[in-house]
């Protein structure tokens, strides 16, 4: 395992910078993961990584090492892809056992054996070994694409969107399966997804990326709570964060230069009119998803849209009273200003 | 009065409606779906049995005759297997079965070789490599006699360009280079001229191969710190097989049949050297008109073709499984 270092790798094609001047540090035995939207450039920087690409400016290191001009091969990394991209004609095991047949390794046959099951059972498939990579199900092929790039112990994991392709339910599984071996492994693993409950379960730190270039990175409590501009805010919560001009609702302590308010549902006070209380919002309707419900609220042709506790007492066409608790406040560049 | 009148008028009516024909779309509602869909197919099935099937019936039941066509009013004889036992106890058709098989097996292993190379260049997606497979696919597109021709002239020890290019890089002078007269360079002539013409199709075919392998299991492979030489091995012949099998399993029946080329070319000469099957097949059904024994021939053929593609086929979708 080992660190790695990007120091202002840009990287285009054609006339689109897909990678812009980034900057990143990756620590030994960290998980980093990079969310951001399809065409951010987060699959091109773990392709830059790895040595599939090029870059037109700036430095990868790995392990203190700078990697430019070095092939994929002499990088040492490992790297599961979006698609399954497993060789079709060889067995589950013989595809484990594929980058630990590398002449470059000479490693004996009872070692490959050894690590080949060990790995095997790590991600479940260890009862499929014999089987043809192809006459596997998608979740499935999956785990032998990830078992094939944690068979060996290179510098750093490369994870383009492992379980994007998976149903809800296995996706769900295998995010903490991934956790889980990382930790065992105390594995440097950067993990790319457009999926922020994936980042923030799984993520030691996250990175936002948008248009090519890191907004922000940090913890997922700190991506969350302090996002740094309104981008970054708009990439995490569920539902999505509600934005508003100031002086929409009533508020303690707007700062001056205030253009867009942020509001989740921690930051929304909703209570029933009555008894002194009268409504500043009317609920619109009310989306049931068992657990909880999704409230949407209209104020002054604005809509909200909030969680609520599925007995909070109210129904569509109610009115309500909304008022802010400290939400977060965007200036007119965008920027966080508290 | 009336009433005759009225009378006169429903019987008007009644052939009036009686003449009208029903709307086309209500006469054919009472067609179910699989009946119009015979209807469709129809006219490719009466084809097909009128210039395929009858005739390989009839062929069956003449290869039990004596009949020759050269004399459709003699008496036809049943003959039981005789023909069959006479086609295959007779030295001169295995001779030209073998040599069959030697076209067949030289043509595949040089257009495999040449093809799959071709492609596997054409696959690097250097620069212009449009207009190379444009250029490497002509020979496919002209017309057998023409080559036949075309190569016949090429072959011309006097003034022919393939004698006169040998000699000049070899030395050897052109009155030895008798492609289509040597008896050791007939078979030879036609190899080449088969391969000139067809290894475009088996490259084109082995190109789909490649172009089917996404880039990404190269690049994981790339990754895991193979070779290329193990990439070809262990990813580019796998995963491109099913589709060179099948191109050796087209040229193969095409070649098993091979007729106009060496009917063009040497005509089955010098001596027998290149009397393929086929060729033996038309000497002994229109030059000899033994109708009944060819027919039995054809039989034979045909039967030797059919299981041995069928075994191909079933080895083929193994392969495709994997």
């Amino acid at each position: 395992m080992a660190d790695v270092t990007l120091k202002g790798v840009t990287r285009s094609f054609g006339d689109k910078r897909a990678v812009d001047s980034l900057d990143l540090a990756i620590a030994d035995g960290e998980f980093v993961v990079l969310l951001g939207p399809t065409g951010a450039g987060k699959t091109t920087t773990l392709r830059l990584i790895a040595g599939l690409e090029k870059p037109d400016a700036g430095t990868v290191e790995i392990g203190g090492r700078p990697m430019n001009g070095e092939s994929p091969a002499g990088r040492d990394v490992a790297f599961v892809f979006q698609q399954y991209s497993l060789y079709p004609h060889l067995t589950v095991y013989e595809n484990l056992a594929f980058p630990l047949r590398s002449p470059a390794r000479r490693m004996d046959k009872a070692t490959i054996d050894a690590r080949v099951r060990q790995v095997a059972k790590m991600v479940r498939i260890d009862h499929k070994l014999e089987n043809r990579s192809t006459r596997l199900s998608g979740g499935e092929m999956q785990r032998v694409a990830i078992g094939r790039a944690l068979v060996r112990r290179p510098s750093i994991y490369l994870m383009d969107e492992p379980l994007s392709s998976l149903d809800a339910k296995l996706r769900g599984e295998l995010r903490l399966e991934l956790k889980r071996i990382q930790k065992e492994l105390g594995a440097t693993l950067l993990y790319v997804t457009h999926d922020q409950i994936e980042a923030m379960t799984m993520a030691d730190r996250i990175g936002i990326l948008a248009e090519g270039r890191l907004v922000q990175i940090g913890t997922p409590r700190e991506i969350y709570a302090n996002p740094a501009n309104l981008h970054v805010a708009a990439r995490l919560g569920q539902p999505h964060i509600n934005l508003m001009p100031p002086g929409l609702l009533p508020d303690a302590a707007t700062p001056a230069g205030t253009r867009t308010i942020g509001a989740r549902t921690e930051h929304l006070e909703i209570a029933r009119t009555g008894e002194g209380i009268t409504g500043n919002a009317e609920v619109d309707w009310i989306e049931h998803l068992g657990d909880q419900n999704h409230l949407h609220i209209k104020v002054d042709g604005h809509k909200l849209v909030t969680l609520a506790d599925p007995d909070l007492p109210v129904e569509a066409g109610d009115r309500v009273s909304v008022r802010l608790r400290q939400p977060l406040y965007f200036g007119g560049d965008g920027q966080r200003l508290a | 009065m009336t009433a005759s009148h009225d009378t006169f008028s429903d019987k008007m009516a009644d052939a009036a409606i009686r003449a009208t024909p029903e709307p086309l779309a209500a006469r054919v509602r009472g067609l179910s779906d699989r009946a119009i869909a015979w209807l469709f197919i129809a006219p490719t099935i009466v084809l097909l049995l009128a210039i395929n099937i009858f005739p390989l019936f009839w062929a069956i039941y003449l290869s039990f005759t004596n009949f020759r066509a050269n004399r459709p009013n003699a008496v036809v004889q049943n003959v039981g297997l005789g023909n069959y036992s006479r086609i295959l106890n007779d030295p001169d058709i295995w001779a030209s079965m073998q040599t069959t098989a030697h076209f067949v097996f030289w043509t595949i292993v040089l257009q495999t070789l040449i093809g799959f190379t071709l492609a596997y260049l054409i696959d690097r997606k250097f620069r212009g490599h449009a207009f190379w497979t444009t250029l490497i696919l002509i020979p496919m597109m002209l017309s057998p006699a023409v080559v036949g021709n075309f190569w016949r002239f090429l072959y011309e020890p006097q003034i022919g360009l393939f004698a006169y290019a040998v000699s000049f890089v070899s030395g050897i002078p052109t009155s030895d280079i008798q492609m289509l007269g040597n008896v050791h360079l007939a078979p030879w002539a036609i190899i080449i001229v088969d391969t000139w013409m067809w290894t475009p199709y088996v490259m084109l075919i082995c190109l789909a191969g490649l172009r089917s392998i996404p880039d990404y299991i190269y690049e994981a492979a790339e990754v895991d710190r193979a070779s290329p030489w193990r990439q070809f091995w262990s990813i580019t012949v796998p995963m491109a097989l099913p589709f060179i099998m099948l191109a050796v399993l087209f040229r193969g029946i095409e070649n098993f049949k091979m007729f106009d080329m060496v009917n063009l070319l040497t005509g089955g000469g010098p001596g027998s050297t290149t009397e393929v099957a086929s060729i033996a097949l038309k000497r002994d059904a229109f030059e000899a008109w033994a109708t009944g024994r060819s027919s039995a021939f054809a039989i034979v053929l045909f039967v030797a073709v059919f299981g041995l593609a069928n075994i191909y086929v079933k080895a083929l979708n193994k392969v495709k499984q994997r």
